[in-house]
């Protein structure tokens, strides 16, 4: 029954914190702009706008389009339960299964991809097809460092890798710390921020797939997408730094553990944001090179696995 | 942790800087990854001496030092000076993944071929010993991909590094005398390479190794 609860509390906590750390984001941005930018609460105030408009659907579009923005954020709500964020283990355990978790961040990519070719809106469809490519190319590297993670901790359960990590029984061999970091790279380039925001390319695509959405549905797929950035972020917390997660169960730890998830993401949104602003967005055809470089390491942690390091 | 477990870990940093060596754009910042990577062989003579006990690898990790991380980075880097702008030379004719991905190939098939080996010296430290026998072909895929023949010595440089943590792995209370044949051999092999490159360097006015086509009939 706790874990029920907590469940749901995981999932209505990555639905309330996530517009505020991409307000966060933004105000990052805006500091490195030299401007004074946003309230950090934008975000809310944005999406309560939203929620007040009406919501137009071009004639072309079919019950795709309605579809897809419940099932996004039903996905994300769904691995929001099952991810270890607060305590080490899972609270759903079968939600935390590597491969569940990476199916179901398949899909919503694959009905957002839809729905952006079903507006037939030429953008949105460009939007699309770039968002399964990053898709595609990012897949094999999410997947390999958890595998490796897996091996190591002897389940692919994340729960068991995350409480093996954090009680030591698995000591920090550099096969993992390799892992780890192509891990990292990985969930960054699912985070969909610059340099490879290919779908949602603001200057040459206009939002991609988002651009026939208004209204209530916008503010869905826009809680949505943020909500994927923290979970991607926690789940790389989580899994490959557990540390001052909760082992125990009760209310003090509980709440020790919920400061010391927020300033994990806090961080690690920060160094992201830092990285966002300093690069400019690499070519879409570049894009290959750079997961392939990460497949690359996530192979050579595979490689100092196999020998025993 | 025993010292053996330190040396299998500064093993697994030496394929890491390896592998940099390998990747690096310019053959400046290949040889000062050179460097690094010779610190660690360095790094990695030492902690075999404190767990072996042997008086010879001391003597060896410093010599070691004076020749692999000031004396061979310097003559790179002099080469480099010397030759002054290189022009664009294409740096690899293999992408980073290719390279990565044959490097870890190359490991996995070097620890198959080692894991039989029951020799009482190389049990603790297998690993060590597999990415000592990978870096022979670590450095021939450095030969073979590069384009730049300065970046090409480094890969024989590579090569080298690993056959002397072999040595060093193996045979820990070997004689000064072959260690110090060893090393100067090295020595010699780079200052020789070195004055080829600028001479050919002199001769063409390009490091490419796809350009130099002046002896082809």
């Amino acid at each position: 029954m706790n874990q029920i609860i907590l469940a749901i509390f995981q999932a209505l906590l990555v639905l309330l914190v996530a517009p505020l750390f991409s307000g966060i984001a933004r105000s990052i941005r805006a500091k490195m702009h030299s401007r004074q930018g946003p309230s950090i609460f934008q975000d809310y105030y944005d999406l309560a706008k939203l929620m007040t408009r009406q919501d137009v659907r071009s004639k072309d579009s079919s019950y795709i389009n309605r579809l897809m923005p419940p099932v996004y954020m039903g996905s994300m709500l769904l691995i929001a339960m099952g991810i270890p964020m607060l305590t080490q283990a899972c609270p759903i355990p079968f939600l935390g299964d590597i491969v569940t978790i990476i199916y179901l961040l398949a899909l919503p990519r694959f009905f957002f991809a839809l729905a952006g070719i079903d507006t037939t809106a030429p953008y949105a469809g460009v939007g699309s097809i770039r968002e399964l490519l990053v898709g595609v190319l990012i897949e094999p590297a999410l997947l390999l460092p958890l595998f490796v993670a897996g091996l190591i901790a002897g389940s692919t359960n994340t729960g068991a890798i995350a409480t093996a990590l954090a009680s030591g029984t698995v000591p920090p061999s550099l096969a993992l710390i390799l892992a780890g970091i192509a891990f990292a790279a990985a969930c960054y380039v699912e985070l969909g921020k610059l340099p490879y925001d290919m779908a949602e390319a603001e200057q040459e695509l206009q939002e991609g797939p988002l651009q026939e959405y208004s209204g209530p549905s916008l503010a869905m797929l826009k809680t949505a997408l943020s909500m994927k950035q923290v979970i991607m972020v926690s789940l790389f917390a989580g899994v490959f730094l557990p540390f001052g997660s909760m082992a125990t169960a009760s209310i003090g730890a509980l709440l020790l553990a919920l400061v010391v998830y927020l300033l994990k993401l806090l961080v690690l949104f920060g160094v992201c944001a830092i990285i966002e602003n300093s690069v400019s967005r690499v070519r879409y055809r570049l894009l290959s090179k750079h997961t392939w470089t990460i497949f690359g390491i996530a192979v050579m942690s595979f490689a100092f696995f196999l020998i025993g390091l | 942790m025993s010292g053996y477990t330190v040396v299998n870990i500064l093993g697994a940093i030496l394929i890491i800087t390896s592998a940099m060596v390998v990747l690096a754009k310019s053959p400046k910042n290949a040889a000062y990854l050179y460097a690094a990577q010779s610190g660690v062989v360095v790094a990695m003579f030492v902690t075999l001496a404190v767990t072996t006990g042997s008086g010879e690898l001391y003597l060896w990790s410093v010599s070691a030092f004076f020749t692999k991380v000031v004396f061979v980075p310097l003559v790179m880097l002099y080469t480099i000076k010397k030759m002054g702008p290189m022009g664009a030379v294409p740096s690899s004719t293999l992408s980073p993944t290719k390279i990565l991905f044959l490097i870890a190939i190359e490991l996995f098939i070097c620890f198959v071929v080692i894991n039989p080996i029951d020799l009482p010296t190389a049990v603790a430290v297998k690993p060590a010993l597999a990415i000592s026998l990978a870096h022979f072909f670590i450095g021939l895929t450095c030969i073979v991909s590069s384009r730049n023949i300065l970046k090409q010595v480094l890969g024989y440089c590579l090569m080298e590094n690993g056959s002397h943590i072999t040595l060093a792995l193996l045979a820990p209370q070997a004689p000064e005398l072959i260690e110090v044949g060893v090393a100067t051999d090295a020595i010699f092999a780079v200052i020789i390479l070195c004055v080829i490159v600028l001479r050919i360097h002199r001769v063409n006015g390009t490091l490419d190794a796809n350009d130099l086509t002046n002896l082809k009939g």
